[in-house]
């Protein structure tokens, strides 16, 4: 990721936002290219310190959804 | 392609107005197509398949309005269809989910007309549905039954009307009467009006006229005090019904089978998934009219009674697949190989793929790229196993579309190439990516890496999970003798189950031994008699009489159930379970009940006809009030049954004896689907209907020789007094509310005392917890063929469990525990919802958490809980989800 | 009867009702044929925004 870039990490369910994220591209809607998706079995699986982890690697924000 | 989502997501050619194949011109498509996949020589084959048996689904098709005049849905644009709304209410649909006017118009008009229109587009203020567009009408069509879904939808339909437009909208439902018997509709009915805001009008509107500068459509109807109102509405729903297509009808007759007048599939309440042909079985709206969960249903229970027809010959034409013996990779190091999808132009049109596969290239551990135009195509899968082979690949990361269709698919790739299926990491290139920033191709292509560096950071961390087997002890426990579990344990059986049924009572027939006769006229007595005889007479099936549950231990597979009979106790073991412990009338604590023998329940009432009380022929006037107990704040469910029995029992009366005054006082009518014929023959016999409003019961005197029932007239808007011999009150449906089975098995009761299922829609004849089933009215009050029905759904789900006992395992990616570093502070115990972890209670590591594989979902809650750092999450490990972030902070 | 049985059913409709048939058949040991007239299964439901009465996605 190029340093001026917004950086946007988000933890989805594999179960809800995760397919919605795909039924995002299915319905071809646009969005910003900021966001990393990461998925994950169930938001259950987050732990604090992937998003403290997040925060250090440089992002700028980190959104959990599930 | 007729929409976004649809399976299989491919193109196909419209031969009627295609000009390669109406006049041989053209042929653009085959020459831009990349995977050479036209082929024009192709026509229509004839094939001839083998088969033991049918199943009927052909489904239906919304009501077409355009022959309304009064409602002009072809002349003015914003009268539309309720399956049209369905659309524009769609994130997917030609509105982007936007509720706006003009919504026919295409979203770029060509037209000089439409443009013209499209200028007028706005934002509605005022939407109204107009219930009982083709259906419950013999005038302007022919179709006279209830469609049962509409009263639903279009609720449903208003709620979220409401929730896309905001606070603004104003939407009204224009009704006959509000059908909302299903399981928690009613709470969501009344939602709508007392929370969302949702008018409700009972009234048929006769007229739409449009102003023709606006748009606007202005109705006219009579409102309840038989006032004519003239309204504006900006935008009119029309709620269509559920019709049978003369397609599906001349099919029907080709295959023989018999129908109602109204084209639906003729069935029997006993076996309401049979035709009158044997071996063809019916399932969904053809087998009248239903919603989702009531078709799914009508599937699984189709699925069992092909399944008992067919039970010997069950596994001779299904195919077994052969296994690759598997290449063992521990301690080997991390030969990643990195497919790149092109997914046709749909990645490469927007990613720069070749440069990604050069990038993977330069990724630590990866000893191999390549890039595919279709990954999933036969020949790039065959490709890939010779790749992974012959490089001796052992982690795979594949950038593509997402896993979430196309991993198993890949996993099997792995498998066929002898690697572990767990050594298969998929990242979304596709729909996270080129298809969401098609007008970014160079942060795209950016993007494609990052995802491509995450997952094979993450791939090199993989280990090869194994999934354990799970035995299944192939027997059947059923709890409830009732009709729902008789029928799912007379399936089981006849599939070769040895099956129990657990009956709390001395005999077996449950609620049904009370019935007179069913909504088709069948005698309820006679055929749960021949249902006990061959239950009886089958040798799988073990009767438990006088038994009760006292303890379950287990799970799935492995049931360990201890009963009681008497004194005596024995220990049963079972692999799945079903629930069909039932519901009951209510006691009446209202209108007299009890004080008088003339005030009976719908239940007392059969009983006298069922035993021909000559009594019954010397009565003048009999009242039956409907919704007692139900659809009142402390029971907010409509107890479904009491509408039909109701009609269906005072047209038995009416017919027995027609100089009598027989009188139906109710809030809605509730006959759903042809039921809704019951409800136009009982008008027909001199029926009289009499609604009233539940803040104005009607008010019941006791007297010597009659007793006198006082209410508003709802047509002649007075009060008015009925005097009768017999009053029936149409008590609620309550269901036992089983704490303790509930506990037993860990399924969940709703607020009222039912159980809930799996999902409300896709899974109504089970239950979260895996091997434990539900069917009958202990699910939700229902009629006899519907608690068949859902017998043999629980049947049918049952056994695809249990046919496959030698191959089923446990998912690979769920928790294990280190016991070494194991704190036994027992958090993970407490907030698992599947019961999985628990204690070890023996053995050099006793009091450590054990996971229980075969309960484990892989949710990760307690991995992420644990303090000690002791759980871990196979396939989505704490270091696997590090590596990803890791990777993304890495500044290429 | 005395002509033999075959392990296989024909499922006519791929609706959600013939989906889920075909799909119970086929996990229980019948070899199941699927028949759709469109180009593509699904039925009406995949056309609904969303469902009554838990207001879940239809997809």
């Amino acid at each position: 990721m190029a340093d001026n870039d917004t950086k946007i990490v988000s933890f989805l369910c594999n179960w809800c936002s995760y397919g919605a994220a795909d039924l995002a591209g299915v319905s071809r809607m646009e969005y910003p290219a900021d966001i990393r998706v990461i998925r994950i079995p169930c938001t259950g699986r987050m732990s604090p310190k992937f998003i403290l982890s997040a925060f250090r690697e440089g992002a700028d924000a980190v959104w959990v959804s599930g | 392609m007729e929409y976004p989502q649809a399976v299989p997501l491919k193109y196909g050619i419209n031969p009627e107005v295609c000009l390669k194949l109406t006049k041989d011109k053209c042929g653009t498509c085959e020459e831009v197509c990349p995977a050479n996949a036209i082929d024009y020589t192709q026509t229509q084959e004839t094939i001839t398949l083998d088969a033991g048996a049918i199943i009927f689904s052909p489904g239906f098709k919304p009501f077409d309005p355009s022959k309304f005049d009064n409602y002009q849905y072809v002349n003015y644009p914003n009268v539309i269809t309720s399956m049209e709304f369905e659309r524009i209410l769609s994130a997917s649909g030609p509105t982007m989910g936007h509720v706006t006017t003009f919504p026919k118009l295409p979203a770029k008009p060509k037209k000089k007309k439409d443009k013209l229109l499209a200028k007028k587009r706005k934002s509605p203020k005022r939407i109204a549905w107009f219930q009982c567009v083709g259906s419950r009408d013999m005038n302007k069509c022919d179709n006279p039954y209830c469609s049962s879904v509409c009263c639903m939808y279009a609720v449903k339909e208003a709620v979220i009307a409401k929730e896309h437009a905001g606070g603004d909208l104003d939407c009204s439902i224009f009704f006959m009467d509000m059908r909302t018997p299903g399981k928690e509709f009613e709470k969501y009915y009344q939602n709508a009006k007392d929370k969302h805001g949702i008018n409700f009008i009972r009234s048929k509107v006769h007229s739409v006229t449009e102003d023709l500068d606006t748009h606007d459509l202005q109705i006219r109807y009579v409102d309840e005090l038989g006032q004519i109102v003239t309204e504006v509405y900006d935008m009119i729903v029309l709620s269509v019904g559920l019709e049978i297509t003369p397609e599906t009808k001349e099919l029907a007759d080709k295959l023989g089978i018999e129908m109602t007048a109204n084209g639906f599939c003729k069935t029997d309440s006993f076996e309401p998934v049979a035709t009158s042909r044997d071996g063809i079985y019916v399932s969904g709206v053809f087998n009248n009219p239903k919603d989702i969960p009531e078709s799914v249903l009508d599937a699984s229970a189709a699925a069992s009674a092909a399944g008992d027809a067919l039970s010997e010959v069950r596994d001779t034409m299904t195919k077994q697949v052969a296994t690759i013996p598997e290449t063992n990779v521990v301690g080997e190091r991390p030969n990643i190989g990195v497919f790149i999808c092109d997914c046709g132009s749909n990645i490469k049109g927007v990613v720069d793929c070749a440069h990604v596969t050069e990038y993977a290239k330069s990724l630590p551990y990866v000893t191999f790229a390549d890039e595919n135009m279709y990954a999933c195509s036969q020949d790039a899968q065959d490709k890939m196993v010779e790749q992974i082979k012959e490089k001796k690949l052992n982690r795979i990361v594949l950038a593509a579309c997402t896993p979430k269709t196309h991993e198993p698919l890949f996993q099997e790739t792995l498998k066929n190439a002898g690697l572990n299926k767990y050594l298969f990491e998929m990242t979304n290139i596709r729909n996270h990516n080129s298809w969401v920033h098609k007008n970014n191709p160079e942060l795209a292509t950016q993007k494609a890496k990052d995802l491509v560096r995450m997952a094979v950071a993450k791939a090199a961390l993989a280990e090869p999970l194994k999934e354990e087997k799970i035995d299944v002890n192939a027997s059947v426990m059923v709890v409830g003798g009732g009709l729902a579990g008789l029928t799912a344990a007379k399936s089981l059986a006849t599939q070769g189950y040895d099956t129990h049924i657990i009956e709390k009572k001395d005999q077996l027939g449950g609620e049904a031994l009370k019935l007179f006769k069913t909504a088709q006229g069948e005698d309820v007595g006679e055929k749960v008699a021949e249902l006990i005889g061959a239950i009886e007479a089958n040798e799988k099936i073990t009767v438990h009489t006088d038994t009760t549950l006292e303890k379950v231990e287990g799970f799935v597979g492995n049931f360990k159930s201890l009963l009681k009979t008497g004194d005596k106790t024995c220990e049963l073991e079972h692999g799945v379970a079903v629930l069909a412990t039932g519901a009951k009338s209510s006691e009446p604590t209202e209108y007299g009940f009890g004080q008088d023998d003339r005030i009976i329940t719908a239940l007392g009432l059969d009983k006298r006809l069922k035993e021909n009380d000559t009594q019954l022929d010397a009565i003048n006037s009999a009242v039956f009030i409907q919704c007692v107990g139900s659809r009142e704040t402390d029971r907010p469910y409509c107890s479904r049954v009491c509408c039909t029995h109701s009609v269906d029992n005072a047209i038995l009366l009416k017919t027995r004896k027609p100089s009598m005054d027989v009188f139906i006082l109710y809030r809605d009518i509730r006959t759903y689907g042809e039921r809704e014929l019951l409800y136009k023959e009982a008008r027909e016999l001199g029926v009289i209907f009499i609604r009233y409003e539940v803040d104005k019961k009607p008010v019941v005197v006791i007297e010597k020789d009659k007793i006198k029932i006082s209410l508003n007239d709802h047509v002649l808007n007075q009060p008015v007094t009925l005097e009768t011999d017999l009053l029936t009150l149409a008590a609620a449906i309550v269901p036992r509310k089983d704490e303790k089975l509930a506990n037993f098995f860990k399924v969940p009761l709703n607020d009222e005392g039912f159980f809930i299922e799996k999902h409300a829609k896709l899974g109504p004849a089970e239950f979260a917890t895996a091997g434990v089933f539900v069917a009958g009215a202990g699910h939700y009050p229902k009629p006899v063929n519907e608690a068949i029905t859902q017998g043999r759904a629980a049947a049918s789900r049952a056994a695809t469990l249990l046919s496959k006992k030698d191959n089923l395992f446990t998912s690979g990616t769920i928790a294990n525990v280190n016991v070494e570093k194991c704190s036994t502070c027992g958090v993970c115990i407490s907030i698992c919802p599947y019961s999985a972890p628990r204690f070890i209670t023996e053995g050099r590591f006793e009091g450590k958490a054990d996971i229980n594989a075969v309960l484990c979902k892989g949710c990760g809650l307690c991995v992420a809980s644990c303090r000690s750092g002791a759980l871990h999450l196979r396939g989505f490990d704490t270091n696997q989800i590090f590596s990803q972030i890791f990777a993304l902070g890495e500044v290429v | 009867m005395n002509f033999k049985k075959t392990g296989s059913v024909v499922v006519i409709g791929g609706g959600i009702s013939g989906m889920l048939s075909a799909l119970d058949l086929a996990n229980s040991g019948f070899y199941v044929y699927l028949v759709e007239k469109g180009p593509s299964i699904g039925g009406v439901m995949s056309q609904l925004d969303k469902t009554f009465p838990t207001n879940d996605c239809a997809m």
